[in-house]
């Protein structure tokens, strides 16, 4: 690893961009739904209310800490970390402003299926550390809906892997070069999206998180810094998954090639990126602005009988394609 | 698990023991008492006219529906006629509280259901409402409007022209919003099917209101037993069978646009003439019982006067009271997720219903305690923790 990669990996298009995304995603999330309800949203801190996240992040990381007798105090502390970890590494193999991530390998899309899995294996961890009874019944809903919204999610990242016969994000978003792959598989993007709202904790599959049931969800016992991070790390990936649907779906950066300058183009590509981002965000918001949380036996039921089979048959699909 | 007192999806302190199995709900135990304000005793020490405004604070949503019993209760006792006019113009103040009342509960549903943008948008719409309350009693929720013998104030002089598009943009709401909450998908399977209450189970648990409308049974204090005008200007009683929350949503949005078809038509019929006859202020000594149609059923008021300044003894049995037991046992069997939208059923008002006693149950003994033993009690509580 060069100096050059330990730059962009910390700055851009690293970490620190992706946190900042982050921020952004959040307003816009507020900023989206709160205008689909009549409402503003977020207008005081900064222009239309922009810096709001930033200001409620550092406002509640100054907050007191309090760890409950009955938690595991060392898990409660240091656990969101690693739960900040998963999507942190992730990023780092999304192309952002060229062809290729910052960390691209050719099979880094398996470690991609890893990172998604571990991210809710952390969640489920803190839940259980923090010991208390709504955190308990949370972390049970959790493991129910990772079981049923795992399999699509995982299918429907491979569905575009096997028609661009390469197991690099790289190599998807390079064989998009000609079609875009929701206009190929659109169903599979759908289910992707779909599977992300569950992953994500978006209505209408909330219910790890259904505030009206059970509090605060797993997150009941978190307070001060450590939810801070919780909630930081629960905004990154938002970007990351968004991110992930365009490079698999969206064709990632790539868009016309105007200027044989490597910075020009390179800017260019991060504008193309972005865009597609900001499209795949506001579909998501739009979703999840607009229906009513579901039960946690109704999600299982959804995605076992309808998302899965469909998603199986669109990989039929592009086995065929292929 | 508890639930309660202190909750996101409670916005009045109320506690609920669940045993669960899983997600299972096994058995439900309510404990009521956090906001008990002892509002029946300050009655006692305040005038009859200072009590129509205490009356009002019970609730803060069917403030209207409190002070109407009261004021007719007392009415009743003094024997006194309210002129023709005054009592139509509190069935059009009734029943914008109905109204206002029917669509805060649905926008509750939608935000205890996880629907928010439904409860931001239906509670946007009801400003409207609140909007003509305001230009009718000068308020928008404590109206204090009712009085003996009448209304403080004469409707104003547009309202007729100020109603009209008001209540055509709440109809058409209304329409839309029974339209959504069958034809959404997400909100459908939420609710059909939830929470169900069959007629036998109602008639042995006696909800009111609503709650028991929706099992078949159609039961309503203004179409048995009219008050104000509801004799000349029928309502409509609407009933379901189904007795679940998707039939109480279809019931309460029924109901919202009957009510803007009844203050239609009082404003058409509106009689000419004085709103308010003086009254004495002596009340004669005596008893009587009213009782009134509230938004979330009957609400029953029982005044006894001793020839006092104020009255002697006031009773009141708001529809929250009547229901919670039903509540609860609609609980049993559904998952954990189903209760807060199956709660909500009911349009739970727990400040409106709470009530305290003091009882031994193994002794089966059952006392009273002074204000001065309440706060030894208080102190000897808080001093042991505090050591």
């Amino acid at each position: 690893m060069n100096g050059l990669q330990v730059v962009e990996l910390l700055l851009f298009p690293g970490l620190t961009f992706f946190v900042w995304l982050g921020f952004v995603f959040d307003w816009l999330d507020r900023k989206t739904s709160a205008r689909m309800q009549g409402r503003r949203g977020p207008v005081v801190t900064g222009p239309f209310g922009i810096l709001q996240p930033v200001a409620d992040f550092f406002k509640l990381s100054s907050k007191e800490e309090i760890i409950p007798e009955e938690a595991d105090s060392f898990v409660l502390r240091w656990g969101p970390a690693l739960y900040f970890a998963a999507p942190a590494i992730g990023i780092a193999f999304i192309p952002v402003v060229g062809p290729l991530g910052i960390l691209a390998h050719p099979l880094d899309l398996l470690f991609m299926l890893f990172v998604l899995s571990f991210s809710t294996l952390m969640a489920a961890m803190l839940g259980y550390a923090s010991g208390g009874r709504f955190s308990t019944i949370a972390v049970g809903r959790l493991v129910v809906q990772y079981t049923s919204y795992e399999v699509p999610l995982l299918i429907s990242m491979v569905t575009p892997a096997i028609l661009a016969g390469s197991l690099s994000i790289g190599g998807v978003v390079a064989a998009q070069a000609s079609i875009w792959y929701v206009f190929l598989l659109p169903v599979a993007f759908g289910i992707f999206v779909v599977s992300s709202l569950a992953e994500l904790e978006k209505p209408p599959f909330d219910i790890p998180s259904a505030k009206t049931e059970i509090v605060g969800g797993w997150m009941t016992e978190f307070s001060g810094n450590t939810l801070a991070y919780v909630k930081l790390t629960k905004s990154l990936s938002y970007v990351f998954l968004s991110a992930l649907a365009v490079s698999l779906y969206l064709g990632g950066p790539g868009g016309p090639v105007l200027s044989s300058d490597v910075f020009v183009q390179g800017a260019l590509y991060g504008a193309y990126f972005l865009a597609k981002l900001f499209a795949v965000g506001f579909l998501i918001f739009a979703i999840r602005t607009a229906l009513a949380r579901v039960r946690i036996d109704q999600a299982a039921r959804l995605f076992w009988t309808v998302v899965t089979p469909l998603s199986l048959a669109q990989l039929a699909f592009a086995i065929i394609l292929r | 698990m508890p639930f309660g007192p202190v909750h996101p999806s409670l916005k009045e302190p109320e506690y609920f023991k669940l045993i669960l199995e899983g997600e299972k709900i096994v058995q439900v135990v309510p404990r009521i008492g956090y906001v008990h304000r002892g509002i029946e005793r300050a009655a006692q020490e305040r005038t009859w006219v200072k009590n129509i405004y205490l009356f009002e604070r019970i609730c803060g949503i069917c403030s209207f529906a409190h002070s109407l019993g009261y004021t007719q209760g007392v009415e009743a006792l003094t024997g006194f006629e309210v002129p023709r006019r005054a009592k139509y113009i509190r069935v059009v103040v009734a029943e914008l509280e109905r109204i206002h009342s029917h669509l805060l509960w649905l926008g509750l549903v939608g935000h205890w259901a996880g629907f928010d943008t439904l409860f931001m948008w239906v509670w946007k719409d009801r400003e409207h409402v609140l909007d003509i309350s305001e230009s009718i009693t000068g308020n928008r929720v404590h109206k204090s409007y009712s009085t003996f013998g009448g209304v403080r104030k004469d409707l104003p002089d547009d309202i007729a022209a100020k109603l009209k598009p008001e209540l055509a943009y709440v109809k058409k709401r209304a329409a839309y919003y029974s339209d959504l909450v069958q034809s959404e998908e997400t909100m459908a399977v939420r609710t059909k099917g939830v929470g169900t209450i069959d007629q036998d189970t109602a008639r042995a648990l006696c909800p009111v209101g609503p709650l028991l409308r929706c099992t078949g049974i159609g039961r309503d204090v203004r179409k048995e037993d009219p008050y104000a005008a509801y004799d000349e200007i029928m309502p409509e009683v609407q009933t379901r069978t189904e007795g679940d929350i998707a039939s109480l949503l279809s019931l309460r949005l029924a109901e919202v646009l009957d009510s803007c078809r009844i203050i239609e038509e009082a404003m058409e019929k509106m009689p000419s003439g004085s709103f308010k006859t003086p009254v004495p202020r002596t009340v004669p000594s005596g008893e009587s019982a009213f009782h009134v149609e509230a938004p979330r059923g009957e609400l029953f008021y029982f005044v006894k006067s001793g020839g006092r300044s104020g009255p002697e003894r006031v009773k009141i049995r708001t529809p929250t009271m009547a229901n919670i037991l039903t509540a609860t046992e609609m609980l049993k069997g559904r998952t954990l997720a189903d209760v807060p939208v199956v709660l909500t059923g009911m349009d739970p008002c727990f400040g409106c219903m709470d009530r305290v006693a003091v009882l031994d149950v193994d002794k089966s003994k059952e006392w009273s305690v002074s204000g001065e033993e309440l706060r030894q009690l208080g102190i000897d509580y808080y001093g042991r923790g505090r050591r």
